[in-house]
């Protein structure tokens, strides 16, 4: 299972597409600076291949106001847990 | 082990992901595959979205003369970079076709890349 | 677990270099090793000596600096990519006849060779881009 990181907002940038295709069935995927728009309910449709494999950075969710904003299929996670993630993971892929 | 279907995997796969000209991405990370494959690392890349047009051909230098990233690209064999692939999407999105494109890479799919991705033990986006 | 960071984000131009710092602080509160952070692309920036952000806001080179003085991690600066974008410690600056020095100790110019290295002896390296 590797851990793909995605710091663009999909509503400006394809980069999640990018790494949407580069996943694999384990794979999970963590949102973090402006990617974290992408859990907003509008837009967290662009990650619906992916359903339970989806995380956003909590303290980049609260820095832009967005935490109560994150859609319920999205896991909130600190970066206590970016760590975890990273634990968990074989290997770490970012797309910017 | 693997069929003609398969991607070989090797150490290290570096995803190029940023045309020639308009940064210094490509060349960047075209670095890092160069030092890794003179280190014995065996080295695959994957041009991924506007990364493809780095493989079209009749390129020249730019702005002020600036090195384009063509002639590293023709040095790839000298280095055992072998293992060249390109995001047949992006292909399409383009225009392009694989085999108009310099050093004869090959084209793959969405899957075919997640397999790609999969099977390298280290990889990184440029 | 021992980590390496690419980071290729200017610092305060993108939030990179921020997030990178919390991700090292939070690797380390979490007991892991960090082996080094790797500068390159425009993330040879934070290696500036002379960078001098407004009080009320984080000094991240300072933040760098206390990590290596802290926690002993090595801050490897791409050196190709530095001194491309005027970054030289003193001996590239004599190397180069120029009259003042932009990077110093403990920020180490070095060749991409090193990333290529923490790649392979790391159990993880998170790359931070703009």
């Amino acid at each position: 299972m590797k851990l793909h990181i995605v710091n663009r907002s999909p509503a400006s940038y394809r980069v999640h597409e990018q790494a949407l295709a580069a996943m694999g069935p384990e794979d999970r995927l963590l949102l973090i600076e402006d990617g974290v728009q992408g859990g907003l309910p509008q837009l967290v449709r662009h990650f619906e291949a992916i359903p339970g494999r989806l995380y956003a950075l909590r303290e980049d969710l609260e820095a832009r106001g967005l935490l109560g904003r994150c859609d319920a299929s999205v896991q909130v996670v600190d970066v206590d847990g970016f760590v975890q993630l990273t634990e968990e993971a074989e290997h770490t892929l970012s797309w910017y | 082990m693997s069929d003609e279907h398969e991607p070989l995997a090797g150490d290290l796969l570096v995803i190029l992901r940023h045309a020639p000209h308009g940064s210094s991405w490509l060349r960047e990370g075209l670095d890092v595959a160069l030092v890794a494959a003179a280190f014995g690392t065996e080295v695959s890349l994957l041009f991924m979205g506007e990364g493809v047009t780095a493989l079209v051909e009749d390129q020249t230098a730019g702005a002020l003369g600036q090195k384009g990233t063509a002639p590293t690209l023709e040095m790839l064999e000298m280095y055992d970079i072998e293992t060249l692939w390109v995001e047949a999407e992006a292909l399409s999105r383009f225009g392009l076709d694989a085999d108009e494109l310099m050093l004869a890479p090959r084209a793959l799919e969405a899957g075919a890349i997640a397999e790609a991705v999969r099977k390298h033990p280290r990889v990184l986006t440029f | 677990m021992r980590y390496a960071i690419l980071l290729m984000g200017s610092p305060y131009s993108d939030q990179a270099s921020h997030s990178a710092l919390r991700f090292a602080r939070a690797l380390l509160a979490r007991g892991h090793r960090l082996e080094a952070v790797f500068f390159y692309h425009d993330g040879v920036y934070n290696a500036a000596r002379l960078s001098a952000p407004p009080q009320d806001e984080p000094h991240l080179a300072d933040g760098w600096v206390a990590l290596h003085e802290e926690q002993g991690v090595a801050l490897q600066v791409c050196i190709a990519a530095a001194l491309r974008r005027g970054l030289m410690d003193e001996r590239e600056a004599a190397r180069h006849g120029k009259a003042g020095h932009s990077v110093e100790a403990p920020f180490e110019l070095t060749g991409v060779g090193q990333l290529v290295d923490l790649s392979q002896r790391c159990d993880r390296l998170v790359t931070f881009g703009p």
